[in-house]
């Protein structure tokens, strides 16, 4: 029961047709067009607990939004087994529905010209979601998200980050249990990006839900989700703790170091790989194994006022990770 | 035994009512979308007016000396049609489930797919509140221009031949509304098409085969028959027929079944059709 869902083995194939460029490109696929089968999820597994907050990440085109549509029953699995709070999502049953939201950050379900308040009204009745439940969902939703005073407005004249807190005003009125979130910061300026965070941190934490959610942006991930579903080109290449795919990946570790003095500064390249040398600072890679001799070293030999032994930024590991392959 | 009962009609009233709110609300949101737009909806009604007038103009030319019968159409006769047209049209034609074809193509069908409601209920939902709307223009434009231009209508005081009519219609708009969405599945297998099957079907052979422009009866015979068993006459013509008092007895009950019978045909291939485009719907656009 307290696995929220199980993904085993899904795949998901899309035919889609080739065509040429310019005019001629368009005639030849009339008459003959070229198909061609994208193998967009090749099959996955994983499962997830209540209340976890799951990261998802990997460049455009790994997978990351089809997962995410075939768990809120969009699309229809070309093969594998999936279940969301024990429901097949494919058969949209109602009760099922009432459960969950998708919000994607380019798509929006707001009524484009009518205010915000309206397309919420008639979310409390398609869900069927009693009055004095609406009203107090409504209520804190709008003073967490400072919606309050945009209510009235027409949705069209709203701005991206209001029409994003609005979006996710309306999918979570009825509560779901389990939210799906695909770009929730896309487009967002950094102070919205961090609103939107902090939100979707509380919202897990209070209520329980369960998240996953996708991004390109690694401060989402850092500053949210523990645990992270590396995908790419349709498999799944890390599932774990953030921790564990910096250790895991990350074989060199970074020292930062202050000189007092400039004497000598040519000697440092034979401690570890010098990454930046602008007099006070120096900063190296060093192998994970041999960090701690390498500071010592360090230590003994220079000059030192100040020294910092750092993780690689995840952003550096994913992106080399997914720039060699991360099983190699 | 009666408390069982009791319970059950009770939950019956309650799931009724549930319903009944949740498509409400539908309607009601709906009719201000329609007027969030109110110039547009303005020329569009302008664009009816100038059609109604054509075609009268039109048929009055044609029946310009007393007397004339073309057809077997005299000039009361034909004028009654084109009036006819006006109201039928507003009722039968009057619909948004047209912009289903784009959000098929651009995938935000997503929208409605996460959410509990019927899909199908809620355009029909749309397009009766289209409907409405649209029937309110409608008969003031029929009473204005009847003031101005006092055709010899022909008012059916015959309370069987009105519910008679009143039965075509219901079946002319599920037709209808079942013909647009099955048009309107064509992108789930080519995205491109949308607009350009809508502009043939919808828009040339839906208007010309539908007794819009003309009462099908005016055709050479051989041809009639064959339209006769096409679902199109039974949006505008035969109702309007109907109402005229034309088609009684045994004609009636013979085009009621063939408007019935393709009221399933088109109602079982849609829900095939639909399923299987969802099968292979994307959900594109992110």
């Amino acid at each position: 029961m307290d696995k929220a869902i199980i993904v085993d083995g899904l795949a998901k194939n899309f035919e889609v047709t080739e065509k040429e460029p310019g005019l001629t490109g368009a005639f030849k696929s009339l008459f003959s067009p070229k198909k061609k089968e994208i193998h967009a999820l090749k099959g996955i597994s994983f499962t997830i607990q209540q209340g976890e907050l799951v990261g998802f990440i990997g460049p455009n085109g790994a997978g990351k939004t089809t997962t995410l549509k075939t768990l809120s029953g969009l699309l229809y699995p070309t093969s594998g087994f999936v279940e969301v709070l024990e429901y097949d999502p494919w058969e949209r049953k109602p009760e099922f529905l009432k459960q969950i939201s998708l919000v994607m950050g380019q798509k929006n379900q707001l009524w484009w010209d009518l205010p915000a308040i309206e397309t919420f009204e008639l979310n409390k009745a398609i869900y069927e979601i009693p009055t004095h439940v609406y009203e107090e969902n409504l209520k804190e939703l709008v003073t967490l998200l400072e919606i309050e005073k945009l209510l009235e407005t027409p949705v069209r004249k709203l701005s991206l980050g209001q029409r994003m807190r609005m979006e996710l005003t309306a999918a979570l009125l009825h509560k779901p249990k389990v939210l799906f979130l695909d770009e929730p910061t896309i487009g967002l300026d950094l102070i919205a990006q961090q609103k939107m965070r902090d939100f979707i941190y509380d919202y897990n934490r209070k209520y329980g839900a369960t998240i996953l959610l996708t991004s390109h942006n690694m401060d989402d991930l850092v500053n949210l989700a523990r645990r992270v579903i590396v995908i790419n080109q349709g498999a799944i290449l890390f599932d774990g703790a953030l921790e564990d795919l910096v250790t895991k990946y990350a074989k060199e570790k970074i020292i930062k170091a202050t000189l007092s003095k400039e004497d000598g500064i040519a000697e440092i390249e034979k401690i570890g790989k010098v990454i930046k040398l602008v007099f006070p600072q120096v900063i190296l890679s060093v192998p994970r194994a041999a960090c701690a001799i390498a500071a010592s070293e360090l230590l003994q030999n220079f000059p030192v006022d100040d020294l910092t032994i750092e993780e690689i930024p995840i952003e550096d590991v994913i992106r080399k990770a997914f720039k060699s392959g991360l099983n190699k | 035994m009666i408390r069982k009962f009791g319970r059950f009609v009770n939950k019956m009233v309650s799931e009724a009512c549930r319903h009944a709110v949740k498509y409400w609300s539908i309607f009601r949101i709906s009719f201000q979308q329609e007027f969030a737009y109110r110039l547009s909806f303005i020329l569009w009604r302008v664009r009816n007016v100038f059609q109604i007038l054509l075609t009268y103009f039109l048929w009055s030319t044609v029946f310009i000396n007393p007397g004339t019968q073309v057809f077997g159409y005299d000039r009361a006769k034909i004028i009654t049609y084109v009036f006819g047209i006006m109201i039928v049209r507003a009722l039968v034609f009057s619909a948004r489930a047209m912009d289903v074809s784009r959000d098929v193509a651009q995938g935000d069908l997503s929208n409605y797919l996460l959410k509990p409601m019927n899909y199908f209920k809620y355009w029909f939902t749309r397009d009766v509140s289209s409907k409405a709307l649209n029937l309110v223009f409608a008969a003031v434009e029929f009473f204005v221009l009847f003031l101005i231009l006092k055709p010899p209508f022909f008012f059916q005081g015959n309370f069987t031949v009105l519910i008679a009519f009143l039965l075509t219609i219901i079946l002319a708009i599920l037709i209808y509304f079942f013909l647009l969405f099955l048009i309107s599945s064509i992108p789930f297998w080519a995205p491109e098409i949308g607009w350009g099957s809508h502009f043939l079907i919808t828009i040339v052979i839906i208007e010309a085969f539908s007794g819009a422009l003309f009462p099908i009866n005016i055709l050479p015979h051989g041809f009639q028959t064959v339209i006769m068993a096409t679902p199109f006459p039974y949006l505008i013509y035969f109702p309007i027929q109907v109402y005229l008092g034309n088609i009684t007895g045994a004609a009636l009950a013979g085009g009621l079944m063939v408007a019935i019978a393709w009221t399933g045909i088109l109602w079982f291939s849609l829900n095939f059709i639909w399923q299987k485009g969802l099968k292979i719907y994307q959900a594109i656009g992110r």
